[in-house]
């Protein structure tokens, strides 16, 4: 079966690498062995269209956020000022890309923060939640799915039990608790996703490792003397790679929603800019009912596209996972 | 008029790269009551062929040309409604036993009594009944199990309720695609025995497409060999088996141990089957065939007929000379252009 | 005897959870910052009416004695008294978990009736112009925030046409306190409040059903069964339903019963933006306010809402598929 093959594939040719004799060091072959599994993968995601448009879109949105000042016009959390009297703007500016002439792109706040400052720097938070959040969910998560996989016993039990009461925690309101009791900062944010969030990735890596251990290359490896870790990184890691990028993926998506959602409720962080807070800041302020559409459309836009994004990209490892969907 | 004849059938699949010839012009006929059997490796078009009779052809594969008649009726010109009424209750399937041909959520009996229902509606539950028993019966297994699921019944079981399954309607013609494969081998004999039994008191034709050389002689009449969409030979069992005119069942023959002789060096045949999408001019064995010349490679062999086989070979009255005598050498079977060229694929 | 121990052990299992839920509340609970006293105890108090008050609410005692109490209460669903309005919190509960319900079951169900055929049909006709857009519209509802569709919702159809009201559940003036429940939900001006949080509630519960189904059938469609059934005769209609979603639809309950927890865990969202009195919003305001007892009681219902569910997905599978055994 295709997919046997292609696991076992990349077992394999780790052993085949020693050129003509020479004794590569075990961590540099183990680096190859990850290397090479990764260079798979990347042909087979870059094959999809969505997938090459998602990765463009990531990675239009960190040019945006490394070069954030050059891009934004303004401060985003400075006040506008009008006039010499120095008074903070009371009728909100409306944007000039449509036709007002108030000189901002997007016009202003009710607070008289330049909108298209805000969204340029919306970025950064929304790219650091996501791709910190998702880097350690992923990677605990992936970490403790193969221990309790592998060890089986009272390891897996104790493990599991720690992620069956995870489960048992509705996410945002246990978030917003915790970023209650913590204080509403972007970092306490990030701290609370990845407490939570793991245990999804942890779940179904254990099982994929479970199943994984049985396999004979696995039990050929035991036999030989090797050790755990080892087997673990050599054997078992590689192949529940393409889960954990997948899981990777998502965990941006679901992050970036998750901190909108709490930014949205008002235990976002008061002294950074996130779409989130925008959001919030307009309701607050009812640019609804004043039909100031371009201070809550955008910011919901830029989510969206990130995280379907996200989402596409991990989609496109589940045709790596489960060649039967392809 | 035979119950079923095939002329000049072409199936393609459509793929990316163009329409994949998997059957390209095959014809045979099947009498009443007759035994057929089919063979060749992977790729061959066997199961194609046996899916187009059926008619469970997947989307992307249709009939380029050619037709199917069964008992008189063109079976590619019927519509889909009249295909239907013709399934199961005329021409049925055994399928492999793999745990996934029987639906793992209905018990046995209800998938049974759908295909009654579906072709017979209005027969009560008292037949059904009475049908299901005495299908199990037939094929050996306690009726009593009838309402069990797939799941709870063992390989060889499994299979047996297939073929309680596919008698179920007594239809004209059974096919019996890779009946056996995935048994182990004294289910296999356990289930070749069944099926014969089966044969003399139910009076059906059957098609058993399969790899397994031996299944096909311990159940068929005839046999058909299949190389790359086309037939290389076809003849009475007997006579295919025992002395072929066609370089490939020669290499075939030679591919199986027998066990009646003494020790012996397995002999593969080198190289690959051609790619289907665009095939090679001329025999498509030519470049694996030690008999193999320049006309070969540009001509289409056509029928040949000796003792009662057709082989398509342009050589096959110089195969009792020529290759025969050599066949169990395996230098003969590196003579060839595959062999040669390190067995590269196409 | 498989079977029972299988429900034993995950009964076991449920009301460890719970605990262990409770208990983490309960510290959470007591690490926040900000005085609870502060809510209850005016400056105006003399310090005995203080510290009476303080000793009435058991906040002096030590850690240890607190959490039995809690433990005790917690059993006997006592959640105390809102330290902001002193009702009881399971009377806060009371009111404001209907509403919930009432919002999540209808877009839940309206949800995977739609996703679970939406589904079906784009598995079964794959790579046509209609699967491919209905992956895509599932997938861009489960990317944009609902609460952001809510405010999109909210602005053209309420600010710009008028066709929906801006907030709330009822409009001011339609009953009074002594509505009943079930008299109030089935007034049109109730149904006019309810169309638009369940209609963007319905287009973001939809895709996951949606997108599994599709993923199932796909699976379920290469199985060699289907084969047969197309070798018998029967119509596409009853392979596409009778047969492969049959199959396809397992993995569906259990997602389903998973789902509808977090669906009510993930209330708080719409809920705020359409002003929704649930008891999602309601737990965010208790936060924001300190109301331990509040926030703790509904905190509590909303996990067990997901732990219980999840529990019935474990049966329901086991129900479901005749294969699973019980180990």
């Amino acid at each position: 079966m295709a997919q046997e093959e292609q696991s076992s594939r990349s077992i394999y040719t780790d052993l085949d690498e020693t050129t003509g004799g020479e004794e590569i060091d075990k961590w540099q072959r183990t680096l190859r062995l990850w290397r090479e599994t990764l260079k798979e993968h990347w042909g087979l995601l870059t094959d999809e269209l969505s997938v090459k448009l998602s990765m463009l879109t990531v990675a239009g949105f960190v040019l945006i956020a490394i070069f954030a000042p050059f891009i934004a016009t303004h401060q985003p959390l400075q006040r506008q000022y009008q006039g010499e009297a120095g008074i903070i703007i009371d009728k909100w500016a409306e944007p000039s890309l449509l036709g007002a002439e108030s000189g901002y792109l997007l016009g202003t706040t009710a607070e008289g923060f330049d909108i298209f400052s805000q969204l340029v720097y919306g970025t950064r938070a929304a790219l650091l939640v996501g791709l910190i959040a998702a880097v350690f969910t992923a990677g605990i998560g992936t970490l403790v799915g193969l221990v309790a996989g592998y060890y089986g016993g009272r390891v897996d039990d104790a493990l599991m039990r720690i992620v069956d009461f995870l489960y048992g925690m509705p996410l945002l309101p246990t978030v917003i608790v915790l970023v209650a009791v913590l204080g509403p900062n972007l970092w306490n944010i990030i701290l609370a996703l990845i407490i939570l969030q793991w245990r999804s990735t942890a779940r179904v890596i254990r099982s994929q490792s479970l199943s994984l251990r049985e396999r004979p290359f696995v039990k050929a490896a035991e036999v030989a003397g090797a050790g755990d870790w080892h087997i673990i990184s050599r054997h078992l890691a590689p192949n529940v790679l393409p889960m954990t990028f997948l899981y990777g993926s998502f965990g941006i998506a679901w992050a970036i929603l998750a901190e909108a959602g709490v930014s949205f409720i008002g235990l976002g962080d008061p002294n950074t800019v996130s779409w989130g807070t925008m959001l919030q800041a307009s309701r607050a302020y009812s640019a609804l009912s004043f039909g100031a559409w371009w201070w809550f459309v955008p910011p919901g836009i830029c989510i969206g596209l990130l995280v379907i994004s996200g989402f596409l990209i991990g989609r496109g490892y589940e045709s790596i996972t489960n060649p039967k969907l392809q | 008029m035979s119950q079923l004849e095939v002329e000049d059938l072409e199936v393609y699949y459509e793929t990316e790269d163009g329409p994949a010839q998997a059957v390209d012009g095959v014809s045979f006929t099947l009498e009443e009551g007759e035994n057929l059997g089919i063979v060749g490796e992977s790729g061959c078009g066997k199961t194609t062929l046996a899916k187009s009779i059926i008619g469970i052809l997947p989307d992307a594969g249709y009939v380029n040309d050619g037709s199917i008649r069964f008992k008189g009726e063109d079976l590619t010109t019927l519509s889909e409604p009249e295909r239907r009424r013709l399934k199961w209750e005329e021409i049925s399937m055994i399928a492999q036993s793999a745990m996934n041909s029987l639906d793992p959520v209905y018990t046995i009996r209800e998938q049974i009594v759908e295909a009654i229902e579906t072709h017979r509606p209005g027969t009560g539950r008292v037949e059904s009944t009475e049908i299901v028993t005495e299908m199990f019966e037939l094929v050996g297994l306690d009726p009593e199990r009838a309402d069990d699921y797939p799941h709870q019944f063992s390989g060889g079981m499994r299979q047996r309720a297939m073929i309680a399954m596919a008698l179920a309607l007594e239809p004209s013609l059974i096919l019996a695609d890779e009946p056996t494969t995935a048994l182990d081998v004294i289910m296999q004999d356990q289930i070749l025995k069944r099926i014969a039994t089966i044969q003399d008191e139910v009076n059906s034709s059957m098609l058993v497409i399969t790899h397994d050389v031996s299944v096909v002689a311990e159940t068929c009449d005839r046999v058909i060999v299949m190389y790359a969409g086309k037939i290389a030979e076809e003849g009475p069992v007997e006579e295919i088996f025992g002395q072929p005119y066609h370089p490939y069942t020669i290499g075939l023959k030679r591919a199986f141990p027998n066990i009646r002789e003494s020790s012996q060096d397995l002999l593969s045949i080198a190289g690959y089957p051609p790619e289907l999408v665009d095939p090679p001019e001329g025999c498509r064995f030519a470049e694996r065939c030690p008999m193999a010349t320049e006309k070969c490679r540009t001509e289409e062999p056509d029928a040949q007929y000796h003792e009662g086989l057709r082989s398509y070979c342009h050589y096959a009255d110089q195969i009792d000379a020529e290759l025969r005598p050599y066949a169990d050498d395996p230098t003969t079977w590196k003579q060839t252009a595959a062999a040669t060229d390190g067995g590269v694929e196409k | 005897m498989g079977k029972a121990s299988f429900v034993l052990r995950r009964t076991l299992q449920l009301v460890v959870t719970l605990w262990a839920v409770g208990t983490v509340l309960f510290g959470l609970f007591r690490l926040m910052p900000g005085d609870p006293t502060s809510y209850v105890v005016s400056s105006q108090m003399t310090q005995e009416a203080r510290q009476r008050l303080i000793e009435s609410y058991g906040l002096n005692d030590p850690l240890h004695v607190q959490y039995i109490r809690f433990l005790e209460n917690l059993v006997a669903l006592n959640f105390g008294q809102s330290f902001h309005s002193n009702q009881p919190v399971t009377d806060v509960i009371a009111t404001y978990l209907p509403n919930t319900l009432v919002l999540m079951l209808t877009a839940f169900i309206i949800a995977y009736v739609l996703g679970i055929t939406l589904g079906v049909l784009s598995g079964w006709y794959r790579g046509s112009r209609f699967e491919r857009t209905t992956v895509v519209t599932a997938l861009t509802a489960r990317s944009v925030p609902t609460f952001y569709v809510g405010l999109i919702v909210l602005w053209i159809f309420g600010a710009t046409f008028n066709v929906i009201p801006m907030s709330g559940m009822t409009s001011l003036g339609t009953g009074g306190q002594n509505t009943g429940f079930l008299d109030m939900v089935f007034t049109l001006d109730f149904l006019k409040h309810l169309v638009a949080p369940a209609s963007v509630l319905a287009f973001y519960y939809m895709g996951y059903p949606l997108l599994i189904m599709r993923s199932s059938m796909l699976e379920v469609l290469s199985e060699d069964f289907i084969d047969v059934c197309r070798a018998k005769g029967l119509t596409e209609r009853t392979i596409m339903f009778k047969h492969a979603a049959r199959n396809a639809l397992l993995p569906i309950v259990t997602a389903a019963a998973i789902a509808l927890g977090y669906a009510v865990g993930g209330s708080v969202l719409i809920e705020t933006v359409f002003a929704w009195p649930g008891i999602g919003r309601e737990m965010v305001r208790a936060v924001l306010r300190r109301d331990f007892p509040v926030a703790q009681g509904t905190f509590i219902v909303l996990a067990s809402t997901i732990i219980f569910l999840n529990f019935a997905a474990d049966l329901a599978y086991g129900y479901l598929d005749p294969r699973v055994t019980y180990d």
